[in-house]
């Protein structure tokens, strides 16, 4: 296999790589918002004459203009957008932080200072942000958004085997809110060239962008160019059309010339989703021998007033072991606040914190070693539906990484440093559904023996560039250097959103087959090596173009016209034949100091079951990542809400506290590396989002093991410990 | 951000002339790494800014004489912080730079600038969304009833609570620094410990500066207990983060053991640099031992006012103020 550095690498290091916001076009101005400063409320009056008076301002919006657009419709319900909500349409203020003007001038400078000028008053109403509070309101959520993969999962009777259990195990546990935090600002350039709209934003999703803003301005989706050719993080924060967007294109359309904005860091806590305060319940039930007899896991999950998060964390909880009796019940708490959304793992990682805490806490209540307890319970095959797992090798995950850590001189009783430090190791399970949208890949080779791939999916620094890139050129054998791959550019082809780990598994099965078109094509064998320069120059043709589109297993063809259009359409994991998730076992050590208490975590071992592993650096690289992100989530990332406010406090990158390097110690990651051809022909499952899952858990039950003491709640601070 | 006036003087003096010359209303601009920030959070929003960054005159470190160490107010943080008899026989003082925000802002920032690093206090930092005494006097104080996990546990008044939040000052107090200052009625000199004031009834003061004069000078007296000293600090994660508690501890033991002298100043748990003179005469003439270490470190905290979710950084800063005299003593010289 080709063992190719990531494609672009020198590029990002050396600065060369353009990110959205640095084009540049001639005549650009500059857009800065105005945010409301009040918790919830109506806006009385809006001043603007002294930021119009700044010299160099050209553009004003707000609702008192009529700005011409529509909303754009949320993401999760047949739209385009992170929320339902456009702002500046009405007097309206939902959620403290949300913008409520637009300031375009000819510079940065005064268009900053003139947003700093717009006065607003407010009408003020009653708000509420935390799920306890008075006026936040629950409701159930298969009731609430009536479809049938949201529906609570039940098997047996969990209730009655609960009781009947002779250990059980009931804790309450809890996560976020959280913010995504990527190092690229969320910003956008906007010009109008004619009747066409071209927008250069770093997103996960062109085509939501493409038809949200076609819908919002109403014209024709093809009137909309976007592109994205790299995106400096993006981890679920950019998985959808912006509120900027429109209005930034209104703006562009009246001032007769491009502009840009790019939203100060302490907006973006509020200008995009974050990950959902998630309370858990979880009650487990077993025997004396250690068998998993019930499963009940209750979740609420803060939501916004206008928007319902679908959330999908029992999803797992139902299948990390096997249990004949489980129970879910999913619930949405309106909030005041934007709309939260996903953030990497966005439902898993606080499950598998809740689910696999819990089981720890079970272990300890029978007796038992947290590896071995796992391997007695694991699943054959789907405990929800009964269907084959498509492939599933946890106990392989869980018995590599055992190894790799020497989990066998584990004690019960953690051992101590000759200075004290107190030391813990922790294990805990993940998974993640393998999820397939509809992809189309084009292959153009030229005379040249060079090969072009335009396909629908987005760099989002997972690496997708390299993984194809690695597999077009093994596949017909020949030099990487000949292959380009272009992503994130509906000037290409039309792409769907890349989020949710599906971007290798969908974007590798269309361009397997468009390499089996390309074969055909080029009167080619179906295996072996190509000489594609002589075989284009033999068919006596500049070029030859290939194309094939591929769908989830079982997925009806409308989808593909979904994915034609920006809209969101996912297959999986459940499937007509089987079910199919990735799985992961973490273990981790912590050290604590034996006074001050600060807790460090020197290694983490992680084993993914990610079928075959595409593009090997990569990969490494994106469950390291994970593991950090897993550390941050553990210890360190949260973002503060002051109930009497609103909105979020500690939004900047000095106070929202995400790991350093010198937080991170040794991570060594392996890979079971076992292809799952059920799942598609290549034999790859989903890698980026599973490797998140249960870091966090693992890191918990490494504290409840050196300390004796059981944070259930994140992040786990100095105070939890002292 | 608002438009300001811009000069940069070439010399110290012409530096001083362009200051009184501008008016109330002008900020000195040397690092920049806390200016620029608060300007275009529109925290500060001064008319005119001086520009002395540049200024040679002011760089100048010299810790080769024997009674004292001095240190230009426009010497870089990094470059204090690598001094190698810093490093060798005041490690405090090392250790406090190199603990501070991260290498990029070390390497603009400057010793004199970081003295009047203002709060983080999110309430202020966050305008007019909240109330702030300090921001906006009469307004109210956010903080007090609201998130004060990282806030003041010492020195808070009823309008403010806000943490002084830099770290080389509280190593310069633990060793009585001074500071030279310059200004149209020429140069004085004040006691570091004279500098920062409390909030009080007006948290919007937050030193003895007078708006035309300039930090040019930081002196500290040569002393024996520099090297048995160390700047340990708390936070929330291992590099850039503000404490959660900070101390500057140093010890001179006499030729039995015994303490002989002792300093003690805490970071990140004040409005202000604190010294902890009642912690330091629990040991002075004492013996250093856990318990003793563990008893100053209460001392220093015995008037402590914690608030809602700040109360565990009593006993951490107890704890913190307990490690940093273990490793003071096991630094220090006989």
């Amino acid at each position: 296999m080709t063992r190719l550095t990531r494609v672009g690498a020198r590029e990002k290091v050396t600065g060369a790589a353009r990110y959205g916001a640095d084009h540049t076009p001639e005549g650009v101005a500059y857009a800065m918002p105005v945010v409301a400063t009040v918790g919830k409320g109506r806006i009385t009056r809006l001043d603007t004459e002294a930021a119009a008076a700044v010299p160099g301002v050209l553009l004003i919006l707000s609702h008192l203009d009529n700005l011409g657009i529509i909303p754009a419709g949320y993401i999760m319900a047949d739209g385009y957008a992170f929320q339902s909500l456009q702002p500046l349409l009405d007097d309206r203020v939902a959620y403290r932080g949300q913008p409520i003007a637009l300031v375009v001038a000819d510079t940065l400078v005064a268009a900053t200072q003139a947003a700093g000028l717009v006065r607003a008053e407010y009408e003020t109403e009653p708000f509420a942000v935390e799920l306890g509070a008075d006026g936040a309101e629950t409701v159930l959520q298969e009731e609430a958004i009536p479809l049938p993969f949201l529906a609570d999962i039940v098997v047996g009777d969990a209730e009655a085997a609960f009781e009947g259990s002779q250990v059980r195990v009931d804790g309450t546990y809890e996560s976020g809110p959280q913010h995504q935090v990527p190092m690229e600002l969320i910003g956008s350039v906007v010009e109008w060239q004619e009747d066409t709209v071209v927008v250069h934003e770093g997103t996960q999703s062109v085509g939501a962008l493409r038809g949200g803003l076609a819908r919002q301005l109403g014209i024709d989706p093809d009137r909309v160019q976007v592109i994205a050719p790299y995106v400096g993080g993006a981890f679920g924060q950019k998985n959808a059309l912006q509120p900027h967007l429109a209005p930034l294109a209104v703006a562009a359309r009246r001032a007769g010339r491009p502009v840009k904005l790019v939203l100060p860091r302490a907006h973006t806590f509020h200008a995009a989703s974050f990950r959902p305060v998630a309370r858990h319940r979880v009650r487990l039930g077993a025997d004396a021998s250690g068998r998993l007899l019930a499963v009940i896991h209750e979740v609420d999950q803060q939501a916004s007033r206008h928007d319902l998060l679908p959330a999908t964390y029992t999803e797992i909880t139902s299948r990390l072991y096997a249990v004949p009796n489980f129970r879910g019940r999913q619930r949405h708490v309106k909030t005041d606040a934007q709309t939260p959304g996903y953030m990497r793992a966005p439902f898993e990682h606080s499950a598998a914190f809740a689910m696999e805490s819990a089981v720890d806490e079970l272990c300890q209540a029978i007796g038992r070693d947290p590896v071995e307890f796992r391997l007695a319970n694991d699943a054959e095959v789907d405990p929800v539906t009964g269907k084959p797992f498509s492939s599933r090798h946890l106990a392989e995950c869980l018995r590599r990484g055992a190894e790799l850590f020497g989990w066998a001189a584990r004690t019960p009783e953690p051992p101590r440093d000759v200075d004290g430090t107190m030391i813990g190791w922790g294990v805990a399970t993940g998974a993640y559904p393998s999820l397939t949208v509809p992809t189309l890949a084009r292959l153009r080779a030229d005379a040249g023996g060079r090969i072009v791939a335009e396909v629908g999916g987005h760099e989002i620094g997972q690496g997708i560039t390299t993984v194809l890139t690695c597999a077009i050129a093994d596949d017909l054998g020949i030099d990487p250097d000949a292959v380009t791959v272009v992503v994130g550019d509906t000037r290409a082809v039309p792409h769907h959103l890349t989020a949710g780990a599906w971007g290798t598994n969908s974007t590798l099965r269309a361009v397997h087959a468009a390499l089996r078109e390309l074969r055909a094509g080029l009167g080619a064998a179906a295996a072996g090596r190509v000489d594609v320069a002589a075989a284009v120059t033999a068919s006596g043709r500049d070029e030859v173009v290939v194309e094939a589109v591929t769908q989830g297993p079982g997925q009806p063809p409308e989808m593909i016209d979904r994915m034609r259009a920006g809209l969101v359409a996912l297959a999986g994991p459940e499937y007509p034949d089987y079910v199919s998730f990735s799985f992961v076992a973490h273990f981790a050590e912590v050290r604590i100091e034996p006074v001050t208490r600060r807790i460090r975590v020197p290694r983490v071992v992680s084993v993914v079951d990610c079928g075959r592993v595409a593009s090997p650096v990569t990969a490494e690289a994106q469950v390291r990542g994970a593991v950090v992100w897993g550390i941050g989530a553990a210890l360190r990332e949260r973002s503060e809400v002051d109930p009497r406010y609103g909105g979020f406090l500690n939004t900047d990158m000095a106070e929202y506290v995400i790991p350093v390097n010198a937080d991170i110690g040794r991570i060594d990651v392996a890979f079971v590396n076992e292809p799952d051809f059920v799942l598609n022909p290549m034999g790859v499952k989903n890698l980026g989002e599973v490797a998140l899952v249960g870091v966090a858990a693992a890191i918990a039950n490494a504290v409840h093991h050196a300390t004796g003491r059981r944070v259930r709640r994140l992040p786990i601070m100095v105070e939890h410990v002292l | 951000m608002h438009p300001f006036a811009y000069t940069a003087p070439a010399t110290l003096a012409d530096a001083l002339r362009a200051l009184s010359a501008a008016g109330p209303g002008t900020k000195v601009l040397a690092g920049g790494t806390t200016l620029y920030d608060l300007m275009k959070l529109d925290i500060e929003t001064p008319s005119s800014v001086v520009d002395v960054h540049a200024l040679r005159e002011l760089t100048g470190i010299d810790t080769g004489g024997p009674g004292e160490l001095s240190f230009g107010a426009g010497a870089l943080m990094a470059d204090v912080a690598e001094d190698p008899v810093l490093l060798s026989d005041y490690p405090a003082l090392a250790e406090s730079l190199a603990k501070a925000a991260s290498q990029q802002l070390r390497n603009m920032a400057t010793v004199g600038g970081n003295l009047l690093q203002r709060t983080r206090c999110a309430y202020f930092r966050g305008g007019p969304a909240f109330p702030c005494n300090k921001r906006r006097p009469g307004s109210g104080c956010g903080a007090i009833g609201g998130l004060d996990r990282g806030h003041a546990l010492l020195g808070g008044s009823d309008a403010c609570i806000a943490t002084y939040p830099g770290d080389w000052a509280v190593a310069l107090l633990a060793f009585d620094a001074v500071v030279d200052v310059a200004g149209p009625r020429g140069e004085r000199t004040i006691a570091l410990a004279d500098l920062h004031l409390e909030p009080g009834v007006s948290p919007d003061r937050e030193h003895t500066l007078e708006w035309d004069e300039l930090i040019v000078r930081i002196r500290v007296p040569a002393t024996p207990t520099g090297r048995g000293s160390t700047y340990h600090k708390i936070r929330d994660r291992e590099s850039y983060a503000f404490a959660l508690a900070a101390a500057a501890a140093a010890v001179a033991l006499d030729d039995r053991g015994g303490v002989a002298d002792c300093r003690i100043a805490l970071g990140g748990v004040a409005t202000r640099p604190w010294r902890c003179r009642a912690a330091e005469r629990e040991l002075i003439g004492g013996v250093l031992d856990e318990h003793s270490a563990r008893r100053a470190g209460e001392a220093a905290f015995a008037g402590a006012r914690p608030g809602t979710y700040n109360a565990f950084r009593v006993e951490l800063g107890i704890r913190t103020v307990a490690e940093a005299l273990r490793i003071a003593g096991e630094r220090a010289v006989r």
